[in-house]
């Protein structure tokens, strides 16, 4: 059992069945074997062949590159995931930042990818088991292996399978030991020479073959589109995705640096299956077997990781209304997205049956594939910067990159993805800008009749969204909640120049020990309800908006302050009974920890009138002055009075005439601050000896006092003065004690 | 020693399916608090949110249906991929005391307590206790001996549970033990379990992915056709 207290937050629906929950079934180690094991397929059993053969033992260096472009976008994933952890990946965040059009084009983009993949990881496997048998041999063998392992993976993922993820670990791990024993051994067999020359075909050859094998990351991204599923996905998501692209870099590098060291590149470049014909020169024909197993695993696993995670991205599309739900119905018994995975393995079936007709088919797929993808990545670079722009509410990411890698990881990401693109094939950019042409012509005949989704670009460019100005209220006595409340819409409207006001009323109740069913009777929640129901009359009496929360937990001020942080709140407004230094408490044992830890403005108020009426604001210099003048001037308008700064000057010497002058340029100077205009406040300055005293006469011909505590708190001390105590004392009026943040 | 005082036992059920699950056990349990789990079971292939959609107010009606036949006790609906996994998370924060597998039995008389060792033996017993102090039924405690072992070993754990459960206030008459020697414990407790109405096993052994209904105890399960009330490990 954990020690740590969990609050039930009631209004998020944990304690009723109504909605039905969501669980998160994947960890760290099955986020991990689903990015690798998607990333560690055909694109390092078939492509060092093809990236031999177009540049030579500097193709490392092409996959160093390619694992670099991977890690920006990675980076740049991993913020957007853990601000908005549900499923579609790319998509989604594109979709939500540039509004539908892109969303259009990045979706079809990932839907025809992920296709191309599938098909190129089939026809991977096609090789792989053709060659080895000597009487298998041609195209038509590859072709027809291909599709019989497609239909074999439609099938099983028609009918379903159920948590097969420990499955998957066994077979990703067993694929990657093969690997690593190729790697390891292999490194003692490179012929120095074999590397020289190091890069035959020059830069232009580095850069041009790093397009093909792209498509050998693309795994990673699998972890985002099924980011509703991961557990803990705040640290999960950028951990498993980081890592899994950082250690299959490395590990494709060591990889193309044996397979070109002790195979001489020409040769290596005749193969169609490299790395087994690398493996039979020092690992023998066990070698063979065990790369020949290695690869189809390894295409299985990363064709169906990629044919699942095609259905989530068209779920997200469907959900959207970027395509027709028809898509996302389930099957009656089996409840998997079956059409989704049907027209994904159709078109895949097709692609693989363009091999029989163009003889480059696989190097076409893969560029293709990383073609969408680089697309998608350069959008997903560009949504990050509109999403820091606009920050809208809710974004508030656990992962952010930090300066100076934002802005350099998207910018630098966005330039390397067009480099790259730049250097494709020109058949793969027609390929490519086709499917880009076909989403936006799909946006503007389909999803733009249907809805209007126009993204955060414009408040990116305005640059100040329409945030609100949130003034949270703890309630918990109906006799004086009408009061705060009455203060804290003053005070939201006062504030309207910062934002649209909204009020939260949060009711804590206290429990022992929580948990849905103890200590929590039908009698508490009755009367929870009501007061909060009247919260929400009165609020429609005074124009504001009004949300409501109610938590339970074990300490009121621990939830208070967590519902402060969560709310992202301007100012609070705490009743409290006036009552100080008692039981070892300052104001309160639930008042104290939010006056000393709140990062808002926070007012304590004791309520002994119904008027608000005029208030007066004590000022003395300092930084808090400015705060606690405004709160006189937001209560004023409850009552439409003009509230009066009053500061008090004791004489120095027998006869002061500067005293007056003094005190009235303290009060200037706090209203300065404060941004208020001469004519929003009286001025009262009053000489006198006794300060104390002078203050709690003046004062007391006022309707409401406000005094400020100073913000600044040192340890578990909350600094206070003896005049603020004598006015909380002896003054009858209504007395707000002010804290600025 | 110490009390547990009120149960809390977890029902999980599945509300994919259209017929409503055996559970008139729980009505026959006496005094104890029930949490109604309805889990969905979500197939790799789709994506959680896709079946809420599609199915939320259909597994939502099933869940109150079976609420409302017996008590109408705490609902809690879940869509997953892993429902062990589910039951698992739910059980740890509703501070579940055991969980409840369904099964054919209508009436609660006859229970069989097997017991495995010292593993997790108080919190069976103490939950056994519980059992009988809020009903009236009776229980037989089993233990299964290899062939080689000294049979004596299972005899005193067994008279001492008895001892034990009598310490909790249980009348000594409801109490009998049985000892089989040699047999395949697995199989015993199958073949023996058909005669009785509620089965009361230990959660599996902590393992590396520590579910309650581990692959042991679900193969127990399966082949019984009566309920089970699997205790959990929680010290």
């Amino acid at each position: 059992m954990s020690s740590e207290p969990e609050r039930y937050d009631m209004e998020a629906g944990q304690m009723s069945a109504d909605e039905g929950e969501l669980e998160r079934t994947l960890g760290f180690l099955e986020a991990m074997t689903l990015g690798g094991g998607t990333m560690i397929g055909a694109g390092i059993f078939i492509l060092p062949g093809i990236a031999a053969e177009t540049a030579g033992p500097a193709s490392s260096i092409s996959y160093a590159i390619a694992g670099f472009v991977a890690l920006l976008a990675a980076l740049s994933l991993s913020e957007l995931a853990t601000g908005m952890p549900i499923a579609g990946g790319s998509y989604h965040y594109v979709n939500r930042a540039l509004g539908g059009l892109f969303g259009a084009v990045v979706g079809w983009g990932m839907w025809t990818g992920l296709m191309f993949a599938s098909a190129f990881y089939m026809i991977g496997f096609g090789q792989y088991l053709v060659e080895p048998i000597p009487f298998l041999d041609g195209r038509v063998f590859i072709v027809a292996l291909g599709l019989v392992g497609l239909v074999l993976l439609l099938g099983v993922n028609y009918y379903g399978t159920e948590e097969s993820s420990a499955f998957q670990n066994v077979t990703i791990g067993a694929e990657t030991a093969i690997i690593l024993v190729f790697v390891a051994v292999g490194v003692f067999f490179i012929d120095p020479g074999n590397l020289e020359p190091f890069a035959p075909f020059g830069p232009d050859g580095v850069v041009a073959t790093t397009g093909i094998v792209f498509i050998s990351f693309l795994g990673f991204e699998i972890i985002a589109t099924v980011a509703g599923e991961i557990k803990n996905p705040s640290r999960i998501i950028p951990l498993s995705m980081i890592l899994s692209v950082v250690l299959v870099t490395i590990l494709y590098v060591l990889v193309m640096l044996v397979s070109t060291g002790v195979i001489p590149f020409e040769s290596l470049g005749d193969s169609p299956i490299p790395v087994s014909d690398v493996a039979v020169v020092y690992l023998g024909p066990v070698g063979v077997v065990a790369i020949v197993f290695a690869a189809i695993i390894a295409a299985i696993s990363s064709s169906n990781s990629s044919i699942l995670a095609a259905s989530r991205v068209i779920y997200a599309m469907g959900r959207d209304g970027v395509v027709t739900d028809w898509f996302n119905v389930s099957h009656p018994r089996f409840y998997t997205p079956h059409r989704a995975i049907a027209a994904t393995g159709g078109v895949t079936a097709l692609l693989i049956l363009v091999g029989l007709e163009v003889e480059t088919i696989i190097a076409l797929l893969a560029e293709a594939a990383s073609f969408s993808f680089l697309v998608a990545y350069s959008l997903v670079h560009i949504s990050l910067v509109v999403f820091r722009r606009a920050d809208p509410d809710g974004y508030d990411p656990s992962f952010a990159l930090p300066r100076p890698l934002y802005p350099a990881v998207p910018v630098l990401g966005v330039v390397l993805s067009l480099v790259v693109v730049s250097q494709m094939a020109t058949v793969v950019v027609v390929i490519g800008s086709g499917i880009v042409a076909f989403g936006l012509v799909w946006y503007a005949t389909y999803t733009r009749g249907r809805v209007v989704n126009e993204g955060l670009l414009g408040e990116a460019i305005r640059g100040k969204p329409a945030e609100p100005f949130r003034v949270v209220v703890p309630v918990a006595n109906p006799t004086t909640q009408r009061g705060l409340l009455r203060l804290a819409a003053a005070s939201a409207h006062a504030n309207e120049d910062r934002g649209t006001p909204e009020l939260v009323a949060v009711n804590v109740t206290p429990v022992a020990h929580p948990s849905p069913f103890q200590n929590v009777e039908a009698e508490r929640f009755e009367h929870q309800r009501e007061l909060l129901e009247s919260a929400h009359d009165i609020a429609a009496e005074m124009d504001v908006t009004l949300r409501t929360r109610t938590v339970v937990a074990p300490d009121v001020g621990a939830a208070i302050l967590d519902v402060l942080e969560e709310e992202d709140a301007d100012e609070a407004i705490l009743g409290w009974d006036g009552s100080l230094e008692r039981d070892g408490n300052v104001f309160g044992a639930t008042v104290d920890p939010v006056v000393r830890n709140a990062s808002c403005d926070v007012s304590l108020v004791n309520l002994t009138n119904e008027t608000i009426g005029t208030p007066v604001a004590l000022i003395a210099p300092g930084h808090n002055a400015p705060v606690v003048a405004h709160q006189a001037v937001e209560f004023a308008t409850v009552d439409g009075a003009v509230p009066t700064l009053l500061n008090v000057q004791s004489p120095r010497g027998k006869s002061d005439s500067g005293a007056e002058e003094r005190g009235r340029s303290v009060v200037a100077d706090a209203a300065e601050a404060a941004g208020l205009d001469p004519n929003e406040y009286e001025v009262q300055v009053v000489v006198a000896d006794d300060i104390g005293r002078a203050v709690v006469e003046a004062t007391s011909q006022y309707d409401t006092v406000c005094v400020g505590l100073s913000g600044r708190t040192e340890g578990s001390q909350i600094p206070f003065g003896t005049v603020t105590k004598r006015v909380v004392h002896d003054v009858p009026s209504n007395v707000a004690l002010i804290r600025g943040s | 020693m110490t009390h547990i005082g009120e149960l809390r036992i977890l029902v999980p059920v599945d509300v994919s399916g259209t017929e409503s699950p055996p559970l008139d056990v729980i009505d026959h349990l006496g005094a104890v608090e029930i949490v109604l789990l309805g889990y969905f079971p979500v197939p790799d292939q789709a994506e959680p949110a896709l079946l809420r959609d599609q199915y939320g107010p259909k597994a939502t009606d099933r869940l109150d249906t079976v609420a409302d036949e017996h008590g109408n006790p705490a609902e809690v609906l879940v869509f997953t991929h892993d429902h062990e996994a589910t039951i698992d998370r739910i059980a740890d924060e509703y501070d579940c005391d055991a969980v409840l597998t369904t099964g054919r039995s209508t009436a609660v008389d006859r229970v069989l307590v097997p017991l495995r060792g010292d593993v997790n033996l108080d919190r069976i017993l103490a939950v056994v206790a519980d059992l009988l102090l809020a009903g009236n039924e009776t229980a037989t405690l089993f233990h299964s001996v290899a062939e080689d072992a000294d049979p004596t070993q299972g005899e005193l754990l067994l008279m001492g549970a008895v001892d034990r459960l009598v310490e909790y206030g249980v009348d000594r008459d409801r109490l009998d033990w049985r000892l089989s020697e040699g047999g395949d414990p697995q199989t015993d407790i199958v073949e023996l379990g058909a005669a009785y109405d509620l089965v009361v096993l230990g959660e599996t052994d902590p393992s590396l992915r520590e579910r309650i209904i581990g692959d042991v105890l679900s193969a127990i399960v399966s082949e019984l056709d009566v309920p089970a009330l699997i205790v959990r490990d929680v010290e």
